[in-house]
This record gives structure tokens, C-alpha cells and sequence, in this order.
């Protein structure tokens, strides 16, 4: 039961809902309240499609592909630490960029993939699907997840009304150093089992 | 290592979608027909690089006194940073600054086709597989899959649309990327075991 809820906390941390809100507000902002909303619930299914599918079906790339476990773990560690530098120091422009990139409606790209299941999160369930036993806890734990983050991303346009920009802008930084801490410990991880191949 | 491992990660290297759109773009002036026929020139073009490197790269090995580490390391590197490019989009990529008008040699079959990561991946294989037909076959498989993509690529386009090859192509890099650190810890382990 703990482990269900640590892989909870984990998917849910790092498909960070609260982090991506501002870049998927500035998204849809365009579009009227009722469209937004559908927006959100399509970009949401999307993205679970694809965590679905990487927990079934990505094992059988790995093998195909004559790659090992502990790389899973480097690389979902590589690339959390590469985003999560780039929460807490952002990179000059970032924010116009973003509202630049789009402008007609957002399908999947990039709300769906890469904000919400993005590589590491994608890599992150291949990880766990290599360990839990049960398939159905893991199917189980991505629901409970993905409950988490559509309300928050149903719900983003109201939050940003709530906490401001300040407040999103803190709270990025922050998610930023729990993803920092989460990032080391996977590398650290697969650089362990990396070890034990020697 | 099977017909479709070395065929796979070739493809993959190739990243024949990922170039649909810089492609289309390049060529916006032209007809389908024109296209088509620049898709089989370059691909060709492509495949004479493919087919040099695996009947020279064993003696550019030899040659140069290569170590099988260091290949591993820099392939590895190389398709590491080419794959960061695909994934995060904020790293500057050759592929957005593209020149307009007919490409010829440059940049559609070398090196967005057969590109360094494209070209050391080829030397890596035929290095570590004895079988030069199994080798051979495996490169023609990747190779008319990359160019079945790029020729029906205004199509691909429509039925995809720009979004849907840019899922596909966020898909790939996630692969490329693991491919890129299991060579590079391939090459790390194999240095730290010969001691």
C-alpha cells in the first residue's frame, strides 16, 4: 500500500501539473472558457493513453533494442535533471517562446507530450512496470495519478486566477528541487545497478 | 544481434519522420513530382555513404588505431546531443534554420540522413556483427523503410498533421536517447573491465 502511493506521488510530481499550469495557460488562453475545459479533459486522456502504453508495450522496445535497466533509470534521470534546471534557472525568453510556439489549437503536442507524460515520466513507468509484479497496481496507480492531474489541469485556469503568476512562478522553483533531489537519486540508482553489471 | 535490432536502430538513426517536415519545408517551391525525385536522389546519395562506411569504416578503424571504447563513447555522445535536440526543443537544432531551395548532397543526405551518429552507429555494427550479409540486408531494410516515409511524406504529413509527426518524433528521441546512454555505459563498462 505504501508503494502505491509513493508511485503516486512520484507520477504525480513528475508529470507536475502545477509546474506546466502557466505554459498551459498561455496555450489556451485564446479559446473561451467551455473550450478550454475540453481542451484540458483531450489532452489529459491523451496523455494516460500514452502512459498506458508505455507500461505495456515498453518493455518489448527495450529488449528489441538491447537496452539495459539501469539505463531506463540514467536516462529518466538525465533528462529530469536537464527540466529541472531549467525550472529553477529558467533560460532567458522561455516564457515568449512558449507562447510563440502555438497558436492554433494544442492536440497532444504539447500539452498531452512532452509537458504532462514527458520522457521522464514515459521512462519513469517503464521503470516501475520492470518492477512491480502486478500490472493492474500499476494501471491502478497511473488512474489515481491521472484523477490528480486532470483536476489540476481542468482546473488550471481558476488556479491561476487564484494564486497569480508570483505565486506559479515560486511554486515552479520549488517543484524544480524536488525533481533536482529525485533526479540525482536516479542516476545515483542506475549508476549502482550499472555497477553490479560490471 | 537479430535482422530487426541492427535494422530498428538504424531506422531510428535515420529518423526519417523527424525530417518530414524540415523536408517539406525545404522544398515548399516544388512539384510532388519534383519532390519524389529528389527524395530517391538524395536517399541514394545516403545509401552510397551507408554502404561506404561499412565496407571502409573497419579499415578507417584500423587505420586511425581506433579503440572499440572510444567509438562506442563518441557514438554514443554524438546521438545523445542529437537526441536532447529532438526532445528539448529549446536547443538550438539545425533543423529550424534550414536554407530554402533544392538540397543537393547537403542537408537532406548528409548529414540529417546519414549523419555522424548514422555513420559511427554503422561502423560500431559492422564491427561487432561477423555476418556482412546479415549487416547488408539489415541497412537495405532500414534504408526502404526511411525512404518509403520520406517519398509518401506529403501524405504522411496530411494524415498526421504537424502534430502528429511531432508525437512521433518526441517518441523516437525518447528512444534515441536510450540507445545514445546504453552505448556510452556500454563503452564506460567495457574501459573500466579491460582495466
Amino acid at each position: 500500500m505504501n508503494d502505491f502511493f509513493s508511485m503516486v506521488l512520484t507520477f504525480f510530481i513528475i508529470s507536475n501539473p502545477v509546474g506546466c499550469s502557466p505554459a498551459v495557460i498561455a496555450l489556451i488562453k485564446d479559446f473561451d472558457f467551455e473550450h478550454q475545459k475540453r481542451i484540458m479533459l483531450r489532452e489529459t486522456i491523451a496523455a494516460f493513453l500514452l502512459a498506458l502504453f508505455f507500461q505495456y508495450a515498453g518493455g518489448m522496445f527495450l529488449d528489441q533494442l538491447l537496452i539495459q535497466p539501469y539505463v531506463v533509470k540514467m536516462c529518466g534521470g538525465i533528462l529530469l535533471i536537464i527540466i529541472s534546471l531549467r525550472m529553477i534557472f529558467p533560460p532567458p525568453h522561455a516564457h515568449d517562446v512558449q507562447k510563440e510556439r502555438v497558436k492554433k489549437e494544442p492536440i497532444i503536442v504539447p500539452i498531452a507530450t512532452p509537458l504532462i507524460a514527458g520522457p521522464a515520466l514515459l521512462t519513469m513507468i517503464m521503470v516501475y512496470s520492470q518492477q512491480v509484479a502486478n500490472p493492474l497496481v500499476l494501471t491502478s496507480a497511473l488512474v489515481v495519478t491521472w484523477i490528480g492531474v486532470g483536476t489540476v489541469l481542468i482546473g488550471a485556469p481558476y488556479f491561476n486566477r487564484f494564486i497569480g503568476q508570483r505565486g506559479l512562478d515560486v511554486l515552479e522553483r520549488l517543484m524544480g528541487m524536488v525533481l533536482t533531489l529525485l533526479a540525482v537519486d536516479m542516476i545515483v540508482g542506475g549508476l549502482k545497478l550499472f555497477g553490479g553489471t560490471l | 544481434m537479430t535482422l530487426f535490432t541492427i535494422a530498428f536502430t538504424l531506422f531510428l538513426i535515420m529518423d526519417p519522420i523527424g525530417n518530414v517536415t524540415p523536408f517539406l519545408n525545404m522544398t515548399e517551391d516544388f512539384s510532388s513530382k519534383k519532390r519524389r525525385w529528389i527524395v530517391i536522389r538524395e536517399m541514394g546519395i545516403a545509401l552510397g555513404f551507408m554502404l561506404f562506411f561499412t565496407f571502409l569504416g573497419e579499415y578507417l578503424f584500423n587505420i586511425l588505431n581506433i579503440s572499440e571504447v572510444a567509438l562506442k563513447i563518441s557514438s554514443g555522445l554524438i546521438l545523445f546531443l542529437i537526441a536532447l535536440q529532438i526532445l528539448i526543443p529549446h536547443f538550438d537544432s539545425m533543423r529550424e534554420s534550414l536554407p530554402k531551395g533544392e538540397p543537393f548532397f547537403t542537408p537532406l543526405a548528409v548529414p540529417l540522413i546519414a549523419g555522424p551518429s548514422l555513420l559511427t552507429t554503422i561502423m560500431l555494427f559492422t564491427h561487432l556483427e561477423p555476418s556482412v550479409s546479415l549487416m547488408l540486408f539489415s541497412i537495405a531494410l532500414a534504408w526502404g523503410a526511411a525512404t518509403a516515409v520520406l517519398f509518401f511524406s506529403e501524405k504522411l504529413q496530411g494524415i498526421l498533421g504537424i502534430n502528429g509527426l511531432q508525437v512521433c518524433e518526441n517518441l523516437m528521441g525518447m528512444i534515441l536517447i536510450l540507445l545514445a546512454i546504453q552505448r556510452f555505459m556500454d563503452g564506460v563498462g567495457q574501459l573500466l573491465t579491460s582495466g
